[in-house]
């Protein structure tokens, strides 16, 4: 009787170990279920430079989403991004790939435009600045004196 | 104000575009854009404008083109972004006019400094009523800044509402740079301030015409 009672004991601290695993792989592992919540958009930049899927997505350095995916097309990264429903995106809003600190990871800065068009789920952001690639610059200024 | 003293410099490339570009199956934004800028660039170059006593008339013909070829309208209007929903017809009005100055201040100054950059039209897209235009200005020294404008169409007309340059938007540098303002103090701190801007640099341009005779 008192065998019993210490294996499952065991037992459910085996399952609840488990389950801890799982909640922290998906939590640390940004994975979705079901798509996640939120509406998609779409932004072509010339080059993403740095920027991965899940890289956040952020207002005034508040997280409203994330990159879902980059993919090529015509040789220019189209990003789909995930944003949270509650946050409405104006039709001159500008997305700007930027880095956290001076050599920190890339993330993805929306600033709110003044329009009164909302971009509707599925739509596009237009106008978008690529990152600064500073060694391209530095290059520029290095060699550029020919 | 570092992005700002980098805009001015890439400005003198935009006023700086050259007959050189290839005319490669330019579409209608592109031939009205290269138009116009070859207009500014024959006035830069006019000898007799460059005379030192011409400076204001020169100016005067650089700042007729610009409104030829901008919509301040709108570039004030996206760079005050959300807080512009919440300004009166008449702030607005004030607004698009301090913000045109603030534009000419900035820029004028450098565009004086051209000096025979080529420019080169690399593309464009064209998207409903918007135009991305792709350039790249050759510096005599072989330095190549690509320089993007974002056009809208009105009317027949494309007018240019943003100027991108190695990757950094006009718009957005402006954006934030009013949003800090307003959101830290207010609304009126910054016309206060654009205000104050505006005479201080009137005042130095007098000293200057004034110390030179």
């Amino acid at each position: 009787m008192e065998r019993t009672r210490v294996n499952i004991t065991v037992g459910l601290f085996v399952v609840l170990g488990v389950l801890a695993l799982g909640y922290l792989s998906v939590k640390l592992g940004r994975v979705s279920f079901l798509g996640g919540g939120g509406y998609v958009v779409f932004a072509e930049f010339p080059s993403v430079g740095g920027l991965k899927p899940g890289s956040t997505v952020e207002i005034a350095g508040v997280e409203v989403g994330r990159v879902e995916s980059i993919r090529l097309k015509n040789y220019e990264a189209l990003v789909t991004l995930r944003i949270d429903s509650g946050v409405k995106l104006q039709e001159d809003s500008i997305a700007s790939i930027k880095t956290k600190g001076l050599i920190g990871e890339r993330y993805l800065r929306l600033s709110p435009g003044g329009s009164d068009k909302i971009i509707e789920p599925g739509g596009r952001i237009r106008e978008v600045e690529a990152p600064v690639d500073f060694e391209e610059l530095l290059s520029k200024y290095i060699f550029g004196k020919v | 104000m570092a992005t700002l003293g980098r805009g001015g410099f890439a400005f003198v490339a935009v006023a700086t575009l050259l007959l050189a570009g290839t005319p490669v199956r330019a579409g209608q934004p592109t031939e009205q854009l290269r138009v116009e800028i070859e207009q500014v660039i024959k006035v830069l170059d006019d000898p007799e404008l460059k005379k030192d006593g011409n400076a204001n008339a020169r100016r005067a013909a650089v700042r007729r083109i610009a409104n030829e070829i901008f919509d301040f309208g709108e570039t004030a209007k996206r760079s005050l972004a959300r807080h512009w929903t919440s300004r009166t017809p008449m702030e607005r009005e004030e607004f698009v006019q301090l913000f045109a100055d603030l534009l000419e201040r900035s820029y004028i100054s450098k565009i004086e400094l051209y000096g025979g950059e080529k420019v080169d039209y690399v593309g464009e897209t064209i998207d409903g009523d918007q135009a991305t235009i792709k350039t790249k200005i050759t510096t005599k020294q072989g330095t190549e800044i690509p320089i993007d404008y974002r056009m809208l169409k009105r009317g027949d007309k494309w007018l240019v509402y943003d100027v991108i340059i190695e990757g950094v938007s006009l718009v957005a540098n402006y954006r934030s740079q009013f949003n800090k303002i307003i959101v830290t103090s207010s609304y009126a701190e910054l016309v206060k301030k654009m205000r104050d801007k505006q005479e201080e640099f009137y005042g130095v341009e007098k000293q200057k015409r004034t110390s030179q005779r």
